[in-house]
Protein backbone atom coordinates (compact mmCIF):
# COMPACT_ATOMS: atom_id res chain seq x y z
CA UNK A 1 0.00 0.00 0.00
CA UNK A 2 1.25 3.28 -0.81
CA UNK A 3 1.33 6.68 0.60
CA UNK A 4 2.91 8.42 -2.47
CA UNK A 5 1.02 11.14 -3.74
CA UNK A 6 1.54 10.55 -7.13
CA UNK A 7 0.35 12.33 -10.18
CA UNK A 8 -2.30 9.85 -10.87
CA UNK A 9 -3.60 9.55 -7.34
CA UNK A 10 -3.87 13.64 -7.93
CA UNK A 11 -5.94 13.00 -11.04
CA UNK A 12 -7.73 10.62 -9.26
CA UNK A 13 -8.61 12.51 -6.48
CA UNK A 14 -11.55 14.90 -7.88
CA UNK A 15 -13.11 11.93 -9.08
CA UNK A 16 -13.38 10.31 -6.01
CA UNK A 17 -14.53 13.03 -4.17
CA UNK A 18 -17.47 13.64 -6.60
CA UNK A 19 -18.21 10.15 -6.03
CA UNK A 20 -17.48 8.76 -9.44
CA UNK A 21 -14.76 6.56 -9.78
CA UNK A 22 -15.59 3.14 -10.04
CA UNK A 23 -13.88 -0.47 -10.21
CA UNK A 24 -10.13 -0.83 -10.07
CA UNK A 25 -9.44 2.95 -9.78
CA UNK A 26 -11.94 3.64 -6.44
CA UNK A 27 -10.15 0.32 -5.23
CA UNK A 28 -6.50 1.68 -6.30
CA UNK A 29 -8.00 5.01 -4.14
CA UNK A 30 -9.65 3.46 -1.18
CA UNK A 31 -5.98 1.90 -0.82
CA UNK A 32 -4.30 4.63 -0.99
CA UNK A 33 -6.30 7.09 1.26
CA UNK A 34 -6.40 3.62 4.03
CA UNK A 35 -1.86 4.67 4.08
CA UNK A 36 -2.70 7.55 5.38
CA UNK A 37 -2.32 10.26 2.76
CA UNK A 38 -1.50 13.69 4.49
CA UNK A 39 -1.67 15.46 0.82
CA UNK A 40 -5.31 13.86 0.22
CA UNK A 41 -6.72 14.42 3.19
CA UNK A 42 -5.42 18.01 2.81
CA UNK A 43 -7.27 17.88 -0.56
CA UNK A 44 -10.43 16.33 0.23
CA UNK A 45 -12.51 19.23 1.86
CA UNK A 46 -11.38 21.17 -0.65
CA UNK A 47 -12.72 19.10 -3.38
CA UNK A 48 -15.79 18.60 -1.14
CA UNK A 49 -16.35 22.19 -0.39
CA UNK A 50 -16.53 23.26 -3.93
CA UNK A 51 -18.64 19.93 -4.39
CA UNK A 52 -20.88 22.01 -1.78
CA UNK A 53 -20.65 25.04 -3.60
CA UNK A 54 -22.11 23.10 -6.78
CA UNK A 55 -25.07 21.74 -4.78
CA UNK A 56 -25.72 25.30 -3.16
CA UNK A 57 -26.58 26.58 -7.07
CA UNK A 58 -29.94 24.59 -7.04
CA UNK A 59 -32.43 27.35 -6.67
CA UNK A 60 -33.62 26.89 -2.45
CA UNK A 61 -37.30 25.71 -1.71
CA UNK A 62 -39.32 26.28 1.12
CA UNK A 63 -40.71 22.81 3.30
CA UNK A 64 -44.58 22.88 3.96
CA UNK A 65 -45.54 24.08 7.23
CA UNK A 66 -45.80 20.20 8.20
CA UNK A 67 -42.33 19.42 7.41
CA UNK A 68 -41.39 22.39 9.31
CA UNK A 69 -43.60 21.75 12.13
CA UNK A 70 -42.59 17.96 11.92
CA UNK A 71 -38.50 18.65 11.78
CA UNK A 72 -38.86 21.44 14.69
CA UNK A 73 -40.68 19.30 17.12
CA UNK A 74 -37.42 16.80 16.66
CA UNK A 75 -36.44 19.42 18.97
CA UNK A 76 -38.74 20.35 21.27
CA UNK A 77 -39.75 23.46 19.33
CA UNK A 78 -43.53 24.46 18.43
CA UNK A 79 -43.63 26.51 15.33
CA UNK A 80 -45.13 29.66 16.44
CA UNK A 81 -47.03 31.67 13.67
CA UNK A 82 -45.76 35.54 13.73
CA UNK A 83 -48.52 37.78 14.47
CA UNK A 84 -48.24 41.91 13.56
CA UNK A 85 -48.06 43.84 16.83
CA UNK A 86 -51.70 45.74 18.17
CA UNK A 87 -51.36 48.98 18.03
CA UNK A 88 -51.77 50.36 21.38
CA UNK A 89 -54.11 53.58 20.84
CA UNK A 90 -57.15 52.95 22.40
CA UNK A 91 -59.24 54.95 19.48
CA UNK A 92 -58.14 51.95 17.42
CA UNK A 93 -58.28 49.05 19.54
CA UNK A 94 -61.80 47.43 18.68
CA UNK A 95 -60.66 47.94 14.43
CA UNK A 96 -57.75 46.56 15.23
CA UNK A 97 -59.11 43.73 17.59
CA UNK A 98 -61.78 43.19 14.69
CA UNK A 99 -59.18 42.64 11.65
CA UNK A 100 -56.62 40.55 13.89
CA UNK A 101 -59.59 38.21 14.58
CA UNK A 102 -61.10 38.46 11.24
CA UNK A 103 -57.13 37.89 9.79
CA UNK A 104 -57.35 34.77 12.67
CA UNK A 105 -60.24 33.29 11.16
CA UNK A 106 -59.26 33.65 7.57
CA UNK A 107 -55.38 32.48 8.12
CA UNK A 108 -57.41 29.23 10.43
CA UNK A 109 -59.81 28.53 7.59
CA UNK A 110 -56.73 28.73 4.94
CA UNK A 111 -54.70 26.70 7.50
CA UNK A 112 -57.00 24.23 8.13
CA UNK A 113 -57.27 23.81 4.01
CA UNK A 114 -53.93 23.92 3.30
CA UNK A 115 -53.31 21.39 6.22
CA UNK A 116 -56.20 19.18 4.74
CA UNK A 117 -54.58 19.27 1.56
CA UNK A 118 -51.42 19.10 2.90
CA UNK A 119 -52.31 15.74 4.91
CA UNK A 120 -54.02 14.37 1.68
CA UNK A 121 -50.69 14.84 0.03
CA UNK A 122 -49.04 12.85 2.61
CA UNK A 123 -51.39 10.20 3.31
CA UNK A 124 -51.69 9.51 -0.03
CA UNK A 125 -47.71 9.42 -0.23
CA UNK A 126 -47.78 7.23 2.69
CA UNK A 127 -49.85 4.45 0.79
CA UNK A 128 -47.97 4.42 -1.82
CA UNK A 129 -44.98 3.69 0.21
CA UNK A 130 -46.94 1.22 1.86
CA UNK A 131 -47.49 -0.16 -1.04
CA UNK A 132 -44.26 -0.23 -2.21
CA UNK A 133 -43.27 -1.71 1.14
CA UNK A 134 -45.87 -4.62 1.08
CA UNK A 135 -44.81 -5.26 -2.91
CA UNK A 136 -41.36 -5.52 -1.81
CA UNK A 137 -42.37 -7.59 1.11
CA UNK A 138 -44.02 -10.06 -1.29
CA UNK A 139 -41.00 -10.51 -3.63
CA UNK A 140 -38.84 -10.99 -0.38
CA UNK A 141 -41.57 -13.86 1.28
CA UNK A 142 -41.47 -15.39 -2.12
CA UNK A 143 -37.72 -15.54 -2.49
CA UNK A 144 -37.21 -16.55 1.23
CA UNK A 145 -39.80 -19.43 -0.29
CA UNK A 146 -37.97 -20.40 -2.89
CA UNK A 147 -34.39 -20.31 -1.17
CA UNK A 148 -36.07 -22.50 1.34
CA UNK A 149 -36.97 -25.01 -0.86
CA UNK A 150 -33.41 -24.91 -2.89
CA UNK A 151 -31.66 -24.95 0.66
CA UNK A 152 -33.93 -28.12 1.41
CA UNK A 153 -33.11 -29.73 -2.25
CA UNK A 154 -29.23 -28.52 -1.31
CA UNK A 155 -29.43 -30.58 2.04
CA UNK A 156 -31.26 -33.77 0.28
CA UNK A 157 -28.58 -33.40 -2.39
CA UNK A 158 -26.05 -33.73 0.15
CA UNK A 159 -27.52 -36.42 2.38
CA UNK A 160 -28.01 -38.46 -1.38
CA UNK A 161 -24.38 -37.90 -2.40
CA UNK A 162 -23.18 -39.02 1.73
CA UNK A 163 -24.64 -41.95 1.01
CA UNK A 164 -23.47 -42.78 -2.38
CA UNK A 165 -20.19 -42.45 -0.85
CA UNK A 166 -20.75 -44.51 1.75
CA UNK A 167 -21.95 -47.02 -0.70
CA UNK A 168 -19.36 -46.90 -2.57
CA UNK A 169 -17.07 -46.70 0.48
CA UNK A 170 -18.53 -50.70 1.16
CA UNK A 171 -18.39 -51.66 -2.51
CA UNK A 172 -14.74 -50.59 -2.36
CA UNK A 173 -13.99 -53.11 0.79
CA UNK A 174 -16.30 -55.79 -0.64
CA UNK A 175 -14.07 -55.47 -3.57
CA UNK A 176 -10.99 -55.11 -2.00
CA UNK A 177 -12.26 -58.53 0.16
CA UNK A 178 -12.78 -60.36 -3.26
CA UNK A 179 -9.73 -59.37 -5.22
CA UNK A 180 -7.69 -61.28 -1.90
CA UNK A 181 -10.14 -63.93 -2.37
CA UNK A 182 -9.62 -64.66 -5.62
CA UNK A 183 -5.78 -64.65 -5.13
CA UNK A 184 -6.05 -67.11 -2.62
CA UNK A 185 -8.11 -69.10 -4.46
CA UNK A 186 -5.48 -69.05 -7.44
CA UNK A 187 -3.28 -69.61 -5.28
CA UNK A 188 -5.37 -72.76 -3.59
CA UNK A 189 -5.36 -73.88 -7.15
CA UNK A 190 -1.62 -73.95 -7.95
CA UNK A 191 -1.14 -76.34 -5.06
CA UNK A 192 -4.16 -78.37 -5.99
CA UNK A 193 -3.72 -78.53 -9.92
CA UNK A 194 -0.64 -80.23 -10.32
CA UNK A 195 0.69 -83.90 -10.73
CA UNK A 196 1.88 -86.02 -7.51
CA UNK A 197 -0.57 -84.21 -5.10
CA UNK A 198 -1.18 -85.96 -1.86
CA UNK A 199 -3.77 -86.45 0.06
CA UNK A 200 -4.83 -87.08 3.79
CA UNK A 201 -8.22 -87.71 5.39
CA UNK A 202 -8.00 -86.55 8.99
CA UNK A 203 -11.20 -87.93 11.46
CA UNK A 204 -12.28 -86.63 14.63
CA UNK A 205 -11.09 -87.83 17.76
CA UNK A 206 -11.90 -87.54 21.95
CA UNK A 207 -13.85 -84.02 22.21
CA UNK A 208 -14.86 -83.72 18.62
CA UNK A 209 -15.76 -87.65 16.90
CA UNK A 210 -18.32 -85.63 14.10
CA UNK A 211 -15.06 -83.69 13.22
CA UNK A 212 -13.08 -84.25 9.55
CA UNK A 213 -10.48 -82.85 7.58
CA UNK A 214 -7.95 -83.23 4.98
CA UNK A 215 -4.84 -81.76 3.54
CA UNK A 216 -3.51 -81.51 0.34
CA UNK A 217 0.36 -81.94 -0.49
CA UNK A 218 2.31 -80.55 -3.53
CA UNK A 219 6.18 -81.73 -2.98
CA UNK A 220 7.18 -80.13 -5.47
CA UNK A 221 6.06 -76.55 -4.46
CA UNK A 222 6.66 -78.10 -0.46
CA UNK A 223 3.23 -76.59 0.22
CA UNK A 224 -0.11 -77.98 1.57
CA UNK A 225 -3.85 -76.90 1.95
CA UNK A 226 -5.43 -78.31 4.96
CA UNK A 227 -9.52 -78.07 5.45
CA UNK A 228 -11.26 -78.76 8.76
CA UNK A 229 -15.67 -78.83 8.90
CA UNK A 230 -17.95 -79.75 12.30
CA UNK A 231 -14.38 -78.83 14.70
CA UNK A 232 -16.50 -76.81 18.17
CA UNK A 233 -15.78 -73.51 18.86
CA UNK A 234 -12.94 -72.78 21.08
CA UNK A 235 -12.77 -70.24 23.74
CA UNK A 236 -10.70 -66.74 23.46
CA UNK A 237 -7.76 -68.51 25.09
CA UNK A 238 -7.48 -71.14 22.62
CA UNK A 239 -6.56 -71.99 19.35
CA UNK A 240 -6.28 -74.71 17.04
CA UNK A 241 -2.84 -75.85 15.95
CA UNK A 242 -1.82 -78.13 12.79
CA UNK A 243 0.84 -80.29 13.12
CA UNK A 244 2.45 -82.89 10.66
CA UNK A 245 4.54 -86.01 11.60
CA UNK A 246 7.84 -86.40 9.70
CA UNK A 247 10.51 -88.32 11.24
CA UNK A 248 8.80 -89.10 14.10
CA UNK A 249 8.50 -85.71 15.26
CA UNK A 250 6.04 -83.04 15.00
CA UNK A 251 6.37 -79.98 13.35
CA UNK A 252 4.32 -77.01 13.31
CA UNK A 253 2.07 -75.95 10.41
CA UNK A 254 0.21 -72.78 11.93
CA UNK A 255 -2.62 -72.09 14.50
CA UNK A 256 -6.18 -71.63 12.96
CA UNK A 257 -9.68 -70.85 14.46
CA UNK A 258 -12.69 -72.63 12.98
CA UNK A 259 -16.12 -70.16 11.98
CA UNK A 260 -19.38 -70.23 13.00
CA UNK A 261 -20.38 -73.69 11.49
CA UNK A 262 -17.28 -75.16 12.63
CA UNK A 263 -15.42 -74.69 9.23
CA UNK A 264 -11.29 -74.06 8.70
CA UNK A 265 -8.88 -73.71 6.51
CA UNK A 266 -4.91 -73.29 6.25
CA UNK A 267 -2.11 -72.71 4.02
CA UNK A 268 1.33 -73.91 4.35
CA UNK A 269 4.07 -72.85 2.78
CA UNK A 270 8.21 -73.33 2.43
CA UNK A 271 7.61 -76.71 4.49
CA UNK A 272 11.08 -78.58 5.66
CA UNK A 273 10.03 -81.78 4.54
CA UNK A 274 7.04 -83.46 2.38
CA UNK A 275 8.62 -86.99 1.34
CA UNK A 276 8.51 -88.14 4.97
CA UNK A 277 5.25 -87.16 6.44
CA UNK A 278 3.38 -89.56 8.37
CA UNK A 279 0.74 -88.33 9.64
CA UNK A 280 -1.36 -85.00 9.95
CA UNK A 281 -3.07 -83.98 13.27
CA UNK A 282 -5.08 -81.31 15.23
CA UNK A 283 -4.72 -80.57 18.95
CA UNK A 284 -6.01 -77.78 21.21
CA UNK A 285 -3.34 -75.25 22.51
CA UNK A 286 -2.90 -71.76 24.26
CA UNK A 287 -3.36 -69.25 22.27
CA UNK A 288 -0.55 -68.38 19.76
CA UNK A 289 0.59 -72.24 19.66
CA UNK A 290 3.31 -74.06 21.22
CA UNK A 291 6.16 -75.53 19.30
CA UNK A 292 5.65 -78.99 20.21
CA UNK A 293 2.01 -80.65 20.73
CA UNK A 294 0.52 -80.17 24.72
CA UNK A 295 -3.38 -80.74 24.36
CA UNK A 296 -6.01 -83.25 23.30
CA UNK A 297 -5.68 -84.70 19.50
CA UNK A 298 -8.69 -83.76 17.78
CA UNK A 299 -8.38 -84.69 14.05
CA UNK A 300 -5.76 -87.19 13.05
CA UNK A 301 -5.23 -88.75 9.55
CA UNK A 302 -2.52 -91.11 8.26
CA UNK B 1 -14.09 31.15 7.21
CA UNK B 2 -17.01 33.79 6.54
CA UNK B 3 -19.98 35.50 8.67
CA UNK B 4 -22.12 32.39 8.03
CA UNK B 5 -20.11 29.97 8.04
CA UNK B 6 -18.70 31.53 11.37
CA UNK B 7 -22.85 31.93 13.06
CA UNK B 8 -23.12 28.13 11.44
CA UNK B 9 -20.41 26.36 13.08
CA UNK B 10 -21.93 28.13 16.65
CA UNK B 11 -25.27 27.09 15.74
CA UNK B 12 -23.68 23.56 15.37
CA UNK B 13 -22.11 23.41 18.51
CA UNK B 14 -25.69 24.40 20.79
CA UNK B 15 -27.22 21.98 18.00
CA UNK B 16 -24.79 19.14 19.77
CA UNK B 17 -25.18 20.65 23.39
CA UNK B 18 -28.91 20.04 22.59
CA UNK B 19 -29.88 23.59 22.29
CA UNK B 20 -33.36 23.51 20.20
CA UNK B 21 -33.37 26.94 19.47
CA UNK B 22 -30.03 26.45 17.60
CA UNK B 23 -31.71 23.83 15.87
CA UNK B 24 -34.42 25.64 14.74
CA UNK B 25 -32.62 28.53 13.33
CA UNK B 26 -30.14 25.97 11.52
CA UNK B 27 -33.56 24.52 9.49
CA UNK B 28 -34.49 27.93 9.21
CA UNK B 29 -31.29 28.69 7.35
CA UNK B 30 -30.82 25.98 5.53
CA UNK B 31 -33.36 24.05 4.97
CA UNK B 32 -35.01 25.45 1.87
CA UNK B 33 -31.23 24.60 -0.15
CA UNK B 34 -31.61 21.16 1.38
CA UNK B 35 -34.87 20.51 0.02
CA UNK B 36 -33.91 21.97 -3.57
CA UNK B 37 -31.06 19.89 -3.10
CA UNK B 38 -33.64 16.72 -2.75
CA UNK B 39 -36.32 17.64 -4.94
CA UNK B 40 -33.17 18.08 -7.74
CA UNK B 41 -31.87 14.43 -6.83
CA UNK B 42 -35.21 13.29 -5.95
CA UNK B 43 -37.43 14.79 -8.23
CA UNK B 44 -40.45 13.97 -6.24
CA UNK B 45 -41.54 16.71 -3.90
CA UNK B 46 -43.30 13.95 -1.27
CA UNK B 47 -40.39 12.08 -1.15
CA UNK B 48 -37.80 15.04 -1.05
CA UNK B 49 -39.92 16.51 2.22
CA UNK B 50 -39.62 13.22 3.74
CA UNK B 51 -35.90 12.81 3.33
CA UNK B 52 -35.63 16.23 4.69
CA UNK B 53 -36.81 14.79 7.94
CA UNK B 54 -34.92 12.48 7.99
CA UNK B 55 -31.51 14.56 7.25
CA UNK B 56 -32.60 17.17 9.96
CA UNK B 57 -33.21 14.40 12.31
CA UNK B 58 -29.59 12.76 11.77
CA UNK B 59 -28.16 16.45 12.18
CA UNK B 60 -30.02 16.50 15.68
CA UNK B 61 -29.24 13.22 16.87
CA UNK B 62 -25.66 13.24 15.23
CA UNK B 63 -24.64 17.09 15.90
CA UNK B 64 -21.53 15.78 17.86
CA UNK B 65 -19.79 13.72 15.12
CA UNK B 66 -20.06 16.89 13.16
CA UNK B 67 -16.24 17.73 12.06
CA UNK B 68 -15.34 21.07 11.18
CA UNK B 69 -11.70 20.15 9.50
CA UNK B 70 -13.79 18.11 6.90
CA UNK B 71 -16.64 20.49 5.54
CA UNK B 72 -18.72 23.36 6.43
CA UNK B 73 -22.47 22.80 8.65
CA UNK B 74 -23.97 23.88 5.46
CA UNK B 75 -21.50 21.25 3.16
CA UNK B 76 -21.83 18.53 5.67
CA UNK B 77 -26.14 18.61 5.91
CA UNK B 78 -26.03 18.78 2.07
CA UNK B 79 -23.54 15.70 1.81
CA UNK B 80 -25.77 13.99 4.54
CA UNK B 81 -28.83 15.00 2.39
CA UNK B 82 -27.20 14.11 -1.40
CA UNK B 83 -26.26 10.70 0.29
CA UNK B 84 -29.28 9.57 1.39
CA UNK B 85 -31.18 11.04 -1.41
CA UNK B 86 -28.98 8.58 -4.25
CA UNK B 87 -29.64 5.63 -1.41
CA UNK B 88 -33.87 6.17 -2.21
CA UNK B 89 -32.55 7.03 -6.15
CA UNK B 90 -30.69 3.42 -6.37
CA UNK B 91 -33.11 1.73 -4.64
CA UNK B 92 -36.01 2.84 -6.91
CA UNK B 93 -36.92 1.10 -10.03
CA UNK B 94 -35.46 2.74 -12.90
CA UNK B 95 -38.39 3.21 -14.87
CA UNK B 96 -39.60 5.16 -12.27
CA UNK B 97 -36.91 7.62 -12.09
CA UNK B 98 -37.48 10.88 -12.93
CA UNK B 99 -36.87 12.98 -16.12
CA UNK B 100 -34.03 15.12 -16.03
CA UNK B 101 -34.93 18.24 -15.06
CA UNK B 102 -32.22 21.67 -16.31
CA UNK B 103 -30.24 22.71 -13.56
CA UNK B 104 -31.84 26.25 -13.07
CA UNK B 105 -34.85 24.53 -13.67
CA UNK B 106 -35.31 22.63 -10.63
CA UNK B 107 -37.23 23.50 -7.15
CA UNK B 108 -39.66 26.40 -6.86
CA UNK B 109 -37.19 29.73 -6.52
CA UNK B 110 -38.65 31.61 -2.95
CA UNK B 111 -39.00 34.81 -2.89
CA UNK B 112 -35.71 36.50 -1.47
CA UNK B 113 -36.76 37.97 1.72
CA UNK B 114 -33.94 40.06 4.41
CA UNK B 115 -30.45 40.54 3.75
CA UNK B 116 -29.36 36.70 4.63
CA UNK B 117 -31.13 35.07 1.49
CA UNK B 118 -30.08 38.49 -0.82
CA UNK B 119 -26.59 37.23 0.39
CA UNK B 120 -27.53 33.27 -0.39
CA UNK B 121 -29.05 34.56 -4.05
CA UNK B 122 -25.62 37.07 -4.63
CA UNK B 123 -23.51 33.62 -3.59
CA UNK B 124 -25.56 31.35 -5.75
CA UNK B 125 -25.30 34.00 -8.82
CA UNK B 126 -21.32 33.72 -8.13
CA UNK B 127 -20.87 30.41 -8.19
CA UNK B 128 -23.30 29.90 -11.29
CA UNK B 129 -21.47 32.27 -12.84
CA UNK B 130 -18.25 30.42 -12.20
CA UNK B 131 -20.18 27.08 -13.65
CA UNK B 132 -20.16 28.95 -16.94
CA UNK B 133 -16.55 28.90 -17.51
CA UNK B 134 -17.68 24.69 -17.74
CA UNK B 135 -18.29 23.40 -21.39
CA UNK B 136 -21.80 21.85 -21.32
CA UNK B 137 -20.20 18.72 -21.79
CA UNK B 138 -18.00 18.73 -18.79
CA UNK B 139 -21.05 20.37 -16.51
CA UNK B 140 -23.43 17.29 -17.83
CA UNK B 141 -21.08 14.89 -16.91
CA UNK B 142 -20.06 16.49 -13.47
CA UNK B 143 -23.93 17.08 -12.32
CA UNK B 144 -24.95 13.22 -13.36
CA UNK B 145 -22.00 12.15 -11.20
CA UNK B 146 -23.47 14.71 -8.43
CA UNK B 147 -27.15 15.22 -8.56
CA UNK B 148 -27.82 11.51 -9.45
CA UNK B 149 -24.96 9.61 -8.09
CA UNK B 150 -23.72 7.47 -11.22
CA UNK B 151 -19.96 6.57 -12.09
CA UNK B 152 -17.61 7.30 -14.98
CA UNK B 153 -18.60 3.87 -16.61
CA UNK B 154 -22.21 4.54 -15.86
CA UNK B 155 -21.94 8.05 -17.07
CA UNK B 156 -20.38 6.91 -20.40
CA UNK B 157 -23.10 4.48 -20.66
CA UNK B 158 -25.66 6.74 -20.11
CA UNK B 159 -24.09 9.54 -22.76
CA UNK B 160 -23.12 6.61 -25.11
CA UNK B 161 -19.17 9.02 -24.56
CA UNK B 162 -16.27 6.78 -24.44
CA UNK B 163 -14.93 5.98 -20.95
CA UNK B 164 -11.81 7.94 -21.73
CA UNK B 165 -13.78 10.88 -22.67
CA UNK B 166 -16.07 11.29 -19.66
CA UNK B 167 -12.81 10.84 -16.93
CA UNK B 168 -11.18 13.55 -18.53
CA UNK B 169 -14.30 15.80 -18.70
CA UNK B 170 -15.18 15.16 -15.45
CA UNK B 171 -11.26 16.02 -14.67
CA UNK B 172 -10.91 19.31 -16.19
CA UNK B 173 -13.99 20.57 -15.20
CA UNK B 174 -13.43 19.97 -11.70
CA UNK B 175 -10.46 22.38 -12.13
CA UNK B 176 -12.14 24.56 -13.68
CA UNK B 177 -14.68 24.73 -11.36
CA UNK B 178 -11.80 25.12 -8.59
CA UNK B 179 -10.14 27.77 -10.24
CA UNK B 180 -13.62 29.71 -10.88
CA UNK B 181 -14.71 29.77 -7.78
CA UNK B 182 -11.33 30.47 -6.55
CA UNK B 183 -11.10 33.54 -7.93
CA UNK B 184 -14.45 34.34 -7.32
CA UNK B 185 -13.85 33.67 -3.33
Amino acid sequence: MSTTHTPRIEELLPAYALGALDGDELREMEEHLAGGCEECRRQLPLWQGDLEELAATVAPVEPSEMTRARVLRLAGNRPVPVLAPASRRTSWWLAAAAIVLLGLAVWGVAGQLHLRKELGSEARSLAAERDRLQRQVEVLSSEVGRLRIEAREAQSLVAERDRLLRQVEVLNREMGRVRTEVVQAKQDLQVLAAPGVQSVALAGLGPAPGAKGHTYVNPSTRSALFYAFDLPTLPDEKTYELWFIAAGKPVSAGTFAVDARGRASLRVDRMSDTQRIEAWAVTVEPRGGVPKPTGAFVLKGT
Amino acid sequence: MDERETIDRDLMIRVAARDGGAFARLFEVHGPLTLGVLLRILGARGEAEEVLQEVFLQVWMQADRYDEVRSTPRGWILMLARSRALDRLRRRDSSRRREETAFEEAGEAIPPVGTERLETLERRRQVTSALGVLSPDQRRCIELAFFEGLTHTQIAERLEAPLGTVKSRILLGMNKLRQALSADA
